[in-house]
């Protein structure tokens, strides 16, 4: 009897299909920072290891999607897909060559297409490149490409509409195969859907650059954009060391994951198969690799340093590393005085001797580990 | 019950048959990789993928031990679940080795042609041979959906044909394919429609053709002399196939090309002529692979575009047009004689209109349909899945009263329900007693138990035994 019993029935709705999944890549090609890895890891067989890793992800469903950005030095840029229409002034050539092939025989088509359009693109960003640029900054686009990402996802979970979004029982067409000439109403006519779309989303980002404290604020935006959203944000640090990425991946609940010995970069392709390829569905039986100490720092917002210790405006809670001159929050302009005791210096001036002996955590009360500090570009 | 669990991803007819099949058929169909990549999407529960994927580039065993500790404790019964799918798929085998702790390998074959289809190398053309038809005389896909569509409403025709008056001699169907429904008893030799048929009817498309193709597969070897890995090769090519492009049959096996007329009729592929040696897979063939609608009538572009990319295989929404009320009276928005015989074998019709009908769910109606066979999920999963628009916004989409009175209109008649599985009893020790009927309880298995008789009853068997073995083991 406990079949006809109301509350099973929902579940089971839902049990019975793993919802599609869409993984949002953000491939960070500072091309500083694979100069310095080329050695061990160069960008095509990085590009390689991750074409099969795409793949392999939508080989899980069919319904499952891919969107890959590349986070470059000087912007943020798509790899796939493609965005349409191109812009015919920038490259009028390519109208001419886009005649499509044939697919391959020995290829499944989709994966040809993503593994076409991404080296293109990827080609272009680079080729695109000029010196100019390389000289003018070191460090990369991850805000914005963070924010592109997030918009992606935010599109196509509307997109995924509620018919055809519930399963295998919703969105088939049955049998009877005509279609009913009378449809009083569209379903994509903007009135509130009831259900919750289910696409789950996540991002992973490719991280070989270190130093984002320059976009502290933008990137931590995101990072609570996707909170909101729910979108975990996977890391995979290659290279570097940012506090920031560690700090999304932990608020999020993504995986972070850092290979940093080049033996551990070799074997790229199976942290990418077997940390970052399960989906929200399969995590939940997994114990997914994480934990450690999370370095919980944040960069001042005034010279955009990692800071331990930092004045907070009362108001705005805006973090600055040293005390203001004029005395005026540089975000919301309140005025804020501070007390003669600590006008000085915060950090903990008397008894030098001491300081040293003291444990980490008495002074900030987190986990914050002193000794590391990060690496400059 | 644990059973739903491998329905969730897994085509259960075609899992069934290829569980049938004995291992040295099955690598030999492994060595084609769209057939291990069609498996692996299609067949395979979501956690056994990730395992799979976990391994297939692992250059070593996969211990036993880290398996567990990479799974957590409370999804003990779904790894089971894994593990038994793909052992019995000959997927992944306990490593070889006697000494040593117990690990896992992935079967040669199967790694080897899953990586070949994620790297796109090798020789083996199995994501089929694409040619240009000779002059300009492109297919669009408007035409193959025309093809599919009519080829299919021709069968369902022919089935439904016999039970209601006004849509006989609508349907042409080849005399193959009449043998061919009779064989798989979806109509009997009178072609009156039987119990399986009337199943067959309430499945949805993709489930209908593979019914069909399952009959086919376990038909076709001994009628005509085909090789059923032959069969299933090309079906699994066929679900990775473009809609929209033309195929060469040049590289076809012989069987596979005997293969084509019997597809052409029903509407999974489409020949322009029998001369030009060419052939477009239709919106049946490409989804055989995938849980997509089968039929839609809006044309996904072949090529994702940055939209169609972002649609991705869900495609767009598929119209339904039937709306139930909470009062049990259904009003369909629909012309079509065949949607509306369907319906009327659970749902007293009343009255028909230029473009809908109206009626009633009652109580004779639906035990009428059950009496025929049809099952109260049935129902409801058809009326479910061609719910209107307008019911779709609601949650959830049916009302929840006449969803539980479908289901206890059936109850009434099943004073008793039986289950087949295997007593097990004659336990040496109480420890072990209580070890292996914990086990069964924590996979889903385990059905009844007395402690006092120390016995108790499984509707599975396969995972009791390898259990049972690795604690003898694990004690010697």
């Amino acid at each position: 009897m406990n079949a006809i019993d109301g509350t099973d029935r929902h579940v089971r709705d839902s049990d019975n299909s793993p919802p599609p999944s869409l993984l949002t890549v953000i491939l960070d090609t500072n091309p500083h920072a694979w100069a310095l890895l080329s050695d061990t890891l160069p960008l095509s067989k990085a590009v390689a290891n991750l074409l099969v890793f795409i793949n392999a992800h939508l080989s899980f469903n069919h319904a499952n999607q891919v969107a890959v950005i590349a986070s470059h030095i000087q912007r943020a840029q798509w790899l796939y897909p493609t965005p349409h229409p191109p812009r015919s002034s920038s490259s009028p050539e390519e109208n001419g060559t886009s005649t499509p092939t044939p697919p391959s025989a020995t290829k499944y088509h989709r994966f040809a297409i993503i593994e076409r359009e991404l080296q293109d693109n990827l080609s272009r960003v680079i080729s695109q490149t000029t010196a100019a640029d390389l000289t003018s900054s070191t460090t990369t686009q991850i805000a914005g490409a963070l924010s592109i990402a997030l918009s992606h996802i935010s599109r196509a979970t509307q997109l995924s509409s509620p018919n055809d979004s519930s399963g295998i029982s919703l969105d088939s067409t049955g049998p009877t195969l005509s279609n009913p000439t009378d449809t009083p109403t569209d379903p994509a006519d903007g009135t509130p859907r009831a259900r919750r779309s289910p696409l789950t989303s996540r991002i992973l980002i490719v991280s070989v650059s270190g130093d984002l404290a320059a976009q502290y604020i933008p990137v931590m935006n995101s990072i609570f954009a996707a909170q909101r959203q729910r979108v975990p944000l996977d890391v995979l640090k290659l290279a570097g060391d940012t506090v920031f990425l560690q700090q999304a991946a932990d608020a999020t609940g993504g995986v972070y994951i850092a290979p940093s010995s080049p033996s551990a970069r070799a074997g790229l392709l199976q942290y990418l198969m077997m940390g970052f390829l399960p989906d929200a569905r399969a995590r939940a039986a997994l114990v997914m690799p994480g934990g450690g100490e999370v370095d919980f720092r944040a960069a001042c917002f005034c010279h955009r340093r990692v800071v331990d210790v930092g004045f907070v405006c009362s108001v705005c809670l805006s973090i600055f590393c040293e005390p203001l001159e004029e005395g005026e929050c540089l975000t919301c302009g309140t005025r804020l005085s501070l007390g003669a005791a600590v006008a000085a210096k915060p950090v903990v001036v008397p008894r030098p001797k001491k300081k040293k002996k003291r444990k980490v955590g008495d002074i900030t009360g987190t986990s914050t580990p002193m000794s590391a500090g990060t690496p400059g570009p | 019950m644990n059973a739903s669990s491998d329905t969730m991803t897994a085509n259960p007819q075609a899992l069934e048959v290829l569980q049938g099949f004995p291992g040295t058929k099955l690598e030999q169909l492994y060595r084609q990789p769209s057939t291990a990549l069609a498996v692996f999407r299609r067949m395979l529960p979501h956690l056994a993928k990730t395992i799979v994927m976990a391994m297939l580039y692992m250059p070593n065993p996969f211990l036993a031990s880290d398996l567990d500790a990479w799974i957590r404790p409370d999804a003990v019964a779904e790894k089971e679940q894994a593990l038994l799918v793909l052992t019995s798929l000959h997927i992944m085998s306990t490593s070889l080795q006697a000494q040593g702790p117990r690990a896992y390998i992935l079967g040669k074959a199967f790694a080897k042609s899953l990586r070949q289809a994620l790297t796109g190398s090798g020789e083996h053309k199995s994501f089929g041979v694409p040619c240009r038809p000779p002059g300009n005389d492109v297919v669009d896909v408007k035409t193959l959906d025309d093809h599919a569509r009519r080829q299919w409403e021709d069968i369902l025709y022919y089935m439904v044909g016999s039970t209601t008056v006004g849509v006989e001699g609508q349907s042409h169907i080849s005399d193959a394919t009449k043998s061919l429904l009779e064989l798989g008893n979806f109509v009997d030799k009178r072609g009156r429609i039987t119990q399986t048929g009337f199943t067959f009817l309430l499945q949805e498309v993709n489930a209908q053709v593979w019914s069909l193709l399952i009959v086919y597969l376990n038909r076709a070897p001994e009628l005509l002399k085909m090789d059923s890995v032959d069969i299933l090769s090309f079906i699994f090519m066929l679900g990775s196939l473009e809609l929209g492009q033309g195929y060469s049959t040049a590289n076809l096996s012989s069987t596979q090309k005997q293969m084509l007329d019997d597809l052409g009729d029903f509407g999974i592929i489409y020949r322009p002529s029998l001369k030009t040696p060419i052939f477009y897979p239709t919106r049946l063939a490409t989804t055989l692979t995938s849980d997509a609608s089968a039929l839609h009538s809006s044309a996904a572009a072949p090529t994702p575009t940055f939209d169609t990319g972002l649609a991705g295989g869900s495609g767009a929404a598929s119209k339904g047009y039937i709306i139930v009320e909470t009062n049990y009276r259904l009003y369909a928005y629909t012309e079509s004689m065949l949607q509306i015989s369907v319906l009327a074998l659970f749902t007293r019709l009343t009255m028909l209109f230029p473009n809908m009908v109206t009626g009633r769910l009652t109580k004779t109606s639906v035990q009428r349909a059950i009496a025929q066979g049809i099952t109260a999920d049935q129902i409801i999963s058809y009326l479910a899945a061609h719910a209107h628009p307008q019911m779709l916004k609601s949650t959830p989409v049916l009302p929840p009263t006449v969803v539980d009175q479908i289901r206890l209109w059936q109850i009434e008649g099943d004073r008793m329900t039986t289950t087949s599985g295997y007593m097990m009893i004659e336990f040496a020790t109480e420890a072990e007693y209580r070890d292996t009927v914990e086990y069964a309880e924590t996979v889903g298995l385990l059905v009844w138990k007395s402690d006092a008789k120390r016995c108790f009853f499984v509707n599975r068997i396969e995972q009791i035994r390898s259990f049972m073995s690795n604690r003898r083991a694990a004690r010697a």
